[in-house]
């Protein structure tokens, strides 16, 4: 005979209350967070958080005060949080990020929302992992400016609150590797995915204006946003993680050139060389090929996300395109020409109408907690939008130039493309809960 | 009173009987007017009650105690569906006929699909190979590869992927599938209105047979496509308006049907 259903419930919970007692604490601690909005993905929340470094409450809270503290730099003036603003979307809001003593380095910091999901770390990916990518701005001579790792355990050391929660969280002293785990937990906890977009494509079509269902349509046919922005239910970044030339470098450059003199001096493996070439010198443009030593990879940048882009501008590798209307006219004249372009980038002939419907649908992936900031970012934008020095219609219309032809306009009268379902499936199961701790 | 059309079950067999050559169409003209979708025309109640009718056109019945216009419970449903299809292999003994799964073996409604592959953990970005291209001797980009502990993702353009994207396209499929699964399994997520869904036919999608598609289908009157049967067994057996070709959940359903039929020879044109 079975036994009463309640016998059988209560002992269940009885066991499993004894196995979660008998786990170790990081075992405990991949669960996923309960917290994921429908705009994060569980499965590609697991493909990216490795079991041994899943953010523990307690390494959460340790990163997030070093992430904080201007300390870890030479002359106690930057944080990591001075580039990467909680308010400015996890970035810094300038075209190129300033570190000690007001230095300039030669790229732009990138959003930290999402970067957990981010096949790559930096610009060019010349760090693997974010517990990786950590360490090198602190030792950059532009950026936090410690001489070496042991100088900055040294100084981590000489703080008695840091001695004692580096004891309670690791269980040992002070080192550079512990430290860099303690502020990639906190990163891991910076997903985002609460955005009018996620309401839209979870079955709330009213979520979305016209410009902005057009824009989706757009963003999927004409525009060839997914070209390179790809997503789906399951990455939902707007991200292929890869690295492309888009021609934004060849504003200044002769990249043949430029590319001969660096192979004779950039060293294969050596990371820190390669951050300094990449944040100090002319080399930087050359991007991924500093990692890679690839010919095609000469002008490459990583395909940033598109989550939260109406906040994280000014926009590419050197931030010199400051609006999102600007980066439309880069790509609707197919970006600047130069001998190692992507083979997908070409004119894309879009009106003023159309450019003015993608922008709005991009403005529709900031999360609902910047929905203030996304909203004075807009206005700021939509009055640039008349100081257009990217703009070349002749050569995005095919009056002048050669790049190639379009692809069809959509046909909204027959159906919208954006109900295709081209993000995957769109699901009529409601999302789970969005609420937040 | 409307047309009634009603339920059924596997319109490829029933269809094959007749294997009628379809008019020959020059190719321009295919893009004209498609030919008429013959109709079944239903029975009507005297007592006002429903009538269901089996997808191979002829065939029907009354369910008494539920009139025109109400919907059958699920049980109500798989009951009828299960009477009309036993109708028809009485009328048709000789028929070819897929062996259904038993009940046991079939998923229960709602439950998820098991996953043919599940996605692997990526390998860290630094280990990971590339497929060759792209290097040049100058570049000396090939020694980069040599030296392990450099921290390069390799793959970066179009032809080099990485486990994390075969994890992530894997779970995308498998994605869409499982959304095919429950649209498939549930009357009122393609718009039925007496409570009759894809699954009460084709426990475990049987007997749909996308890979012999196209084919000439009799009961259509023309030569179809898989999505036009689906649309076919939507309209009559389901009782609900037919997906537009692009409808995510047309879209779901035909990846949840192929999945089903994974390692099927193709044999478009088969009865």
């Amino acid at each position: 005979m079975r036994p009463p259903c309640g016998v059988a419930l209560s002992l269940a919970v009885l066991l499993f209350a004894q196995a979660g007692q008998a786990q170790p604490a990081e075992r405990r601690a991949v669960s996923l967070p309960d917290d994921l909005p429908p705009g994060v993905s569980q499965v590609l929340w697991k493909l990216s958080v490795p079991a041994d470094l899943a953010p523990t409450p307690e390494r959460v809270l340790l990163g997030e005060k070093l992430f904080n503290d201007q300390r870890l730099s030479v002359d106690n003036t930057v944080s990591c949080s001075t580039c990467h603003d909680a308010r400015f979307g996890f970035t810094d809001a300038k075209p190129v990020s300033e570190g000690v003593k007001g230095q300039k380095v030669t790229r732009n910091s990138p959003t930290l929302l999402n970067a957990l999901f981010n096949a790559s770390q930096f610009w060019d990916g010349r760090a693997s992992t974010l517990e990786d990518q950590a360490k090198l701005p602190i030792l950059n001579p532009r950026e936090m400016g410690m001489p070496d790792e042991a100088a900055v355990v040294a100084k981590v050391k000489a703080i008695p609150e840091y001695v004692r929660d580096f004891q309670n969280v690791f269980g040992r002293e002070v080192n550079f590797d512990d430290l860099a785990a303690a502020i990639a937990a906190f990163e891991r906890t910076l997903y985002s995915g609460d955005a009018k977009f996620d309401r839209f494509i979870t079955g709330d079509s009213r979520a979305f204006t016209a410009a902005e269902r057009r824009g989706w349509a757009l963003f999927n046919g004409k525009a060839r946003c997914n070209t390179c922005h790809a997503g789906n239910v399951v990455s939902p970044l707007f991200s292929d993680q890869k690295f492309h030339n888009i021609g934004i470098a060849a504003h200044k450059q002769d990249f043949v050139k430029l590319a001969r003199e660096a192979l004779k001096v950039v060293r294969t493996g050596d990371a820190q060389q390669i951050d300094e070439l990449a944040l100090e010198t002319r080399f930087s443009e050359l991007g991924r090929f500093l990692v890679t030593k690839q010919e095609n990879d000469v002008g490459a940048f990583k395909t940033p996300t598109l989550r939260n882009i109406a906040i994280t501008g000014p926009y590419m590798h050197d931030g010199t395109l400051t609006t999102l209307w600007d980066v439309m006219d880069h790509y609707n004249k197919g970006g600047v020409p130069n001998p190692y372009l992507d083979g997908g980038m070409q004119r894309l002939g879009l009106t003023e109408a159309e450019i003015d419907d993608v922008v709005a649908f991009l403005f529709t992936l900031t999360d609902a907690r910047f929905a203030k900031y996304a909203a004075k970012e807009q206005a700021r934008q939509r009055r640039l939008k008349h100081k257009r020095p990217e703009r070349d219609t002749a050569v995005a219309m095919g009056k002048s130039g050669n790049l190639g032809d379009l692809a069809p306009n959509p046909d909204l009268s027959v159906k919208n493309p954006a109900d295709i379902g081209v993000y995957g499936t769109e699901t009529l199961v409601k999302p789970a809960s969005t609420s937040r701790p | 009173m409307k047309l009634l059309v009603g339920t059924g079950a596997l319109l490829s067999f029933v269809g094959g009987a007749a294997l009628a050559t379809g008019p020959a169409t020059p190719p321009n003209a295919a893009a004209a007017q498609p030919p008429e979708v013959k109709k079944h025309e239903l029975p009507v109640s005297k007592d006002g009650n429903l009538v269901v009718g089996l997808c191979d056109g002829e065939t029907s019945m009354e369910v008494k105690g539920v009139k025109a216009g109400q919907s059958l419970t699920r049980a109500q449903a798989q009951h009828v569906s299960g009477a009309l299809m036993e109708e028809w292999l009485r009328k048709n003994p000789d028929a070819h006929w897929d062996a259904v799964p038993l009940v046991a073996q079939a998923p229960a409604p709602g439950a998820t699909t098991p996953r043919t592959q599940q996605p692997r953990p990526p390998a860290p970005a630094s280990s990971q190979t590339v497929r060759p291209g792209g290097v040049t001797p100058e570049s000396g980009g090939a020694e980069v590869k040599k030296e392990l502990s450099a921290p390069i993702q390799d793959g970066h353009t179009y032809g080099a992927f990485s486990d994390r994207d075969e994890a992530i396209w894997a779970a995308s499929t498998q994605q869409f599938v499982d959304e095919g699964h429950r649209v498939f399994h549930d009357a009122a997520a393609i718009g039925g209105t007496v409570g009759i869904s894809c699954d009460m036919c084709h426990p475990d999608a049987s007997n749909t047979h996308p890979e012999t598609y196209p084919k000439y289908q009799v009961q259509l009157g023309r030569v179809a496509l898989l999505r036009d049967m689906i649309n076919w067994c939507i309209e009559n057996p389901v009782r609900g308006r037919p997906l537009a070709d692009g409808d995510p959940r047309m879209r779901a359903m035909e990846a949840y049907i192929y999945a089903k039929r994974k390692g099927v020879k193709l044999e478009y044109g088969k009865k």
